[in-house]
């Protein structure tokens, strides 16, 4: 053979073929696994364990499935879960639904609209712990900025009080969401829009199609795989839902905004009962789970187009 | 040639009133138009009206704090309270920055280098681990922090500077991973070859050639990784509740049994929006595909 540059490939193990990219992949992998594995597998050991804090310091004897039981027939866990699941829709529906409308009315190219595109990003760069402080803070019944304008347009406004009230409570969590996601969806979806070429939407209006139609028949499915991605998206964060809770009701009035990892939360750090948090803590990851699975399937069939 | 002669003389065309194809905007178009920036203004509103009115708080002498007054004689005295003051949280803005740099100093290689593994090399295991990587986003952080809680508590970590960043890292390597292997996907390949071909070996190309060109996407990766540790506040609340807290945590320290104290509130809390708002801005355009990793582009 004519000699080259570039020594003949070799021969080498199927292993150690892979060699180099699995060195590199290892230190990220090592610290991925020992910051999620571990404490995944150490949680769902525990939740098979008994271990309250303020009785022993190592994790007790093993009890089977007992505390798993007692997530299924405890109230306050269905309370909980009620409540992650009122709150994951409202805050879903509105964010997408005001996303959406956020991006159509910003798709066009004048200069107030790309001024307010660029600041799209702003309220989610917003600690969450901290959008649930301000807007506690407007809405406060008696001085809240918020609050008082409501009160001037709704009259019947002015007898809420907005933390107080089981159902405005819940909205209010909801609404910090909705202010930090609705602009970032609006932002995807006008990525989507984007890449819709304009020829297609020209053509139907040729073929005489009204904006409602054009909408509906045209802009609507092709961004479709779009918003399924973004409605998983909003709808995995939501169930995870703790930094407002903590920093707006503290999961009040009563058990009323009490969502799922907010339970956890208190039973593991306030009631310092580690076994039975762990057990719901695994519950929660099995909701998760099933949520990212469709997440995953959703990404996997966009990528493929 | 023989097109032209057959064409009819364009002159009577051109005599009459073309129509033209577009008509000059009539009372719809400009209504149209009106409604838009109306709802543009709207949006622009609502976007931003929470944070200007945080900002506008934290200036307001304590008697104004309560009212929705626009105008006041702005005062430091909320700032004085909170950096050395009544309710001192300069201890937390140390933590928050030592702990969001560390973070960022530990995660960036370790996720340069898988994302160039990820980018460069077909291996057994890649789209799995690819997929394995996203899916580390959807587990709840109470399953995370409640081991460690137990662990660190037993090892003497609780409440250390350590046991954040450990716990940090759970969700921004797996993230600036993604985040990274876009930037990598995206360099010529050609240059890696020629500069392979030059001798160069595996560690000099990823120091001299890979990452001087994903500077950008380190930058835009650094500035994602100081911004997720920055406002965690699950973890923190779970395992530095005093001496390590970060300053979103610390703000709790602000509801006091006689209420919240809303003037000093704002005041820390534009301490901790104000350099998020800057970093987003400078990442702007990597936002949208930042945040779902990669799933909308």
């Amino acid at each position: 053979m004519v000699a080259t540059t570039v020594p003949p490939p070799r021969p080498r193990s199927r292993m150690r073929k892979h060699a180099v990219p699995y060195l590199h992949l290892a230190p990220a992998l090592l610290a991925v696994v020992l910051t999620t594995v571990y404490p995944l597998v150490s949680a769902l050991i525990t939740s098979f364990r008994h271990w309250r804090l303020n009785e022993t310091r190592e994790a007790g004897e093993f009890v089977g499935l007992e505390q798993y039981q007692r997530v299924f027939t405890d109230d306050t866990f269905f309370n909980s879960a009620l409540v992650t699941l009122q709150f994951t829709v409202i805050s879903v529906v509105l964010s997408v639904g005001l996303g959406l409308g956020i991006a159509l009315i910003l798709n066009n190219r004048t200069r107030l609209s790309a001024l307010t595109k660029a600041l799209l990003i702003l309220p989610f760069a917003v600690a969450p712990a901290l959008k649930g402080f301000s807007w506690r803070f407007m809405l406060n019944p008696d001085t809240g900025v918020y609050d008082q304008m409501l009160d001037t347009v709704l009259p019947f406004a002015d007898d809420i009080n907005w933390l107080g009230d089981p159902f405005w409570a819940l909205m209010v969590i909801a609404l910090t969401e909705v202010w930090g996601w609705a602009p970032l969806i609006a932002l995807m979806l006008l990525g989507g829009l984007n890449s819709i070429s304009p020829e297609v939407r020209e053509a139907a209006t040729i073929d005489g199609a009204n904006a409602w139609q054009r909408f509906w028949r045209v802009t609507f499915p092709l961004l479709r795989p779009l918003l399924l991605i973004v409605i998983f998206l909003k709808a995995v964060f939501s169930v995870k839902i703790f930094d407002q809770v903590v920093t707006t009701t503290g999961g009040g009035p009563g058990r009323a905004t009490e969502s799922l990892n907010f339970f956890a939360y208190s039973q593991g750090f306030t009631f310092l009962d580690i076994g039975y948090a762990s057990a719901v803590s695994w519950v929660i990851v099995l909701v998760l789970g099933v949520l990212a699975t469709m997440y995953l399937i959703a990404m996997a069939k966009q990528e493929a187009k | 040639m023989t097109d032209m002669a057959v064409k009819p003389a364009p002159a009577p065309a051109r005599s009459a009133p073309a129509p033209r194809p577009r008509r000059r905007p009539g009372g719809w178009a400009i209504v149209r138009a009106a409604l838009r920036v109306l709802a543009t203004l709207a949006i622009l509103f609502f976007v931003l009206f929470p944070i200007l009115w945080m900002a506008l708080t934290a200036f307001k002498p304590a008697r104004d704090a309560f009212s929705t007054a626009v105008v006041f004689a702005p005062t430091l005295d909320n700032f004085a309270a909170i950096l050395g003051g009544a309710s001192d949280l300069t201890g937390a803005l140390v933590n928050s920055v030592l702990i969001a740099v560390a973070t960022t100093i530990v995660s960036i290689p370790l996720a340069l280098l898988a994302a160039y593994a990820f980018s460069r090399y077909r291996f057994p295991g890649h789209r799995g681990m690819l997929l394995a990587i996203v899916a580390t986003q959807f587990i709840p952080g109470v399953a995370i922090a409640l081991p460690f809680l137990t662990l660190f508590r037993s090892l003497g970590l609780i409440d250390t500077h350590l046991a954040l960043v450990v716990v940090n890292l759970s969700l921004v390597v797996p993230y600036i991973t993604w985040l990274l292997k876009g930037f990598v996907d995206g360099l010529p390949i050609e240059i890696e070859e020629a500069a392979r071909l030059d001798g160069c070996g595996q560690v000099s190309l990823l120091w001299r050639v890979i990452t001087p060109l994903a500077a950008p996407g380190i930058f835009v990766a650094a500035v994602f990784s100081f911004l997720l540790s920055w406002n965690e506040f699950l973890f923190p609340t779970f395992l530095a509740r005093t001496d390590a807290s970060t300053l979103p945590v610390a703000l709790m320290t602000l509801v006091l049994p006689e209420g919240v104290a809303w003037g000093q509130m704002a005041a820390a809390g534009l301490l901790v929006m104000a350099p998020m708002l800057i970093m987003a801005l400078l990442v702007r355009k990597h936002f949208a595909e930042g945040m779902t990793m990669g799933a909308v582009k």
